[in-house]
């Protein structure tokens, strides 16, 4: 198992989300200026808007595709995931070494909006074989997502990196 | 009656000589060694009767003070249970039998820097929390003591009696999360065997650099 991957199965992204993969691009992930690390805290007020992600291409530089999956497996709750997964974003045609703003926004950026508990939000990244997927269209509802059935539906198995953060629902300020 | 006879002795010696005779000093006196070397090198300075009584009526305290009553050197064996003299290990028997050591050797129990029952509170409390939230961040010694108690909830939970529920509800602070807890708890944790948690730890909190964890339901 390559050192990137134990935060992914200790975090049991491996195993909710995705199944076991080696990864095979490196993608980083930044809200503003801070990068997501695997497991790190992010407030859902910094996370509101969408992040920059660079996928990095490894030479020689081939013209793949990417789709950026991110959804959240413990919708409402932690102990209760009766929503999992929570769709929060898809984004097709990603050309290869480049941001994710130049890829097609299938489903709208949502920021996390973690009701109780403590949320993972999963970044994912596949590989596409060609151009848009012809039958691809967007899902009909965001909760109980599978990005193991939107992958096999479209031909994306398996996912070539991922990342993931923490969020949990920041405390109101109070008006005395 | 012992200071004024050596006071007697001395003052006849003293008559009889004008140089002080070790002998008849040593013999005089208690058989104290370092007291009485330390008496001669103060009396010999000056040959005066009153200093003489002075120094033989100062050791009367000294006298005294050489028994040193209760206060032993070995606090275990002040307690005076046994007579158990030899000190191995430096053991000591209490009243129901068992032994106490002066060092943590097997203690297992960790106490979490509070008295007992603030200790009690503390870990209902993250275990309410546990159990309502799913995933809570605390830290490391905390999270790793939680773990027993969490188990012990689900597996209450998980043989479902009345007795059981009541166990449970003395213990956690929410009943509607004992009550949640007892009716999913079979088709969540049914073919598992233990380990109902997950320690994933993370980084220091910034205002101590206290070591945190996430400790969340498997």
């Amino acid at each position: 198992m390559a050192r990137s991957m134990e935060p992914l199965v200790v975090g049991r992204v491996i195993g909710d989300v995705v199944d076991m993969f080696t990864p095979a691009t490196e993608m980083t992930v930044h809200y503003g200026t801070k990068q997501v690390a695997n497991g790190c805290e992010i407030k859902p007020s910094a996370s509101a808007d969408k992040p920059s992600v660079q996928i990095h291409a490894p030479p020689p530089a081939s013209s793949n595709l990417y789709t950026l999956v991110m959804v959240d497996p413990d919708a409402p709750s932690p102990s209760e995931p009766r929503y999992r997964e929570w769709l929060h974003w898809i984004v097709v045609d990603i050309p290869e070494g480049s941001d994710a703003t130049k890829g097609k926004e299938l489903v709208a950026y949502m920021g996390p909006q973690p009701p109780t508990g403590i949320h993972r939000y999963v970044f994912a990244l596949f590989n596409q074989k060609g151009k848009v997927m012809a039958g691809c269209r967007p899902p009909d509802a965001r909760s109980n997502f599978s990005t193991r059935r939107f992958a096999a539906d479209n031909g994306l198995q398996p996912p070539v990196a991922a990342v993931y953060f923490n969020s949990q629902k920041e405390v109101a300020v109070r008006k005395r | 009656m012992a200071i004024t006879a050596a006071v007697a002795t001395t003052t006849a010696a003293d008559c009889s000589s004008n140089r002080w005779s070790m002998q008849s000093l040593s013999s005089a006196l208690p058989s104290l060694n370092s007291i009485t070397c330390s008496s001669i090198r103060f009396s010999s300075s000056s040959h005066c009767r009153p200093s003489l009584s002075l120094t033989r009526t100062q050791q009367a305290p000294h006298l005294f003070s050489s028994y040193t009553g209760l206060a032993s050197n070995n606090p275990l064996l002040s307690l005076g249970f046994s007579d158990l003299t030899s000190f191995e290990h430096g053991l000591a028997f209490v009243d129901n039998g068992c032994r106490i050591s002066a060092m943590r050797h097997g203690r297992r129990v960790p106490k979490l820097n509070r008295p007992p029952d603030q200790r009690r509170a503390l870990l209902r409390g993250l275990t309410t929390q546990l159990l309502k939230h799913g995933r809570i961040k605390t830290t490391r010694a905390r999270a790793s003591a939680v773990r027993k108690y969490v188990d012990k909830m689900i597996t209450l939970a998980k043989d479902g009696s009345l007795h059981k529920r009541r166990q449970a509800l003395g213990f956690i602070y929410e009943k509607q999360i004992v009550h949640a807890l007892f009716a999913e708890v079979q088709e969540r944790y049914g073919e598992r065997n233990g380990g109902y948690t997950r320690i994933i730890r993370t980084l220091p909190r910034r205002g101590d650099n206290a070591p945190m964890a996430y400790i969340e339901l498997v």
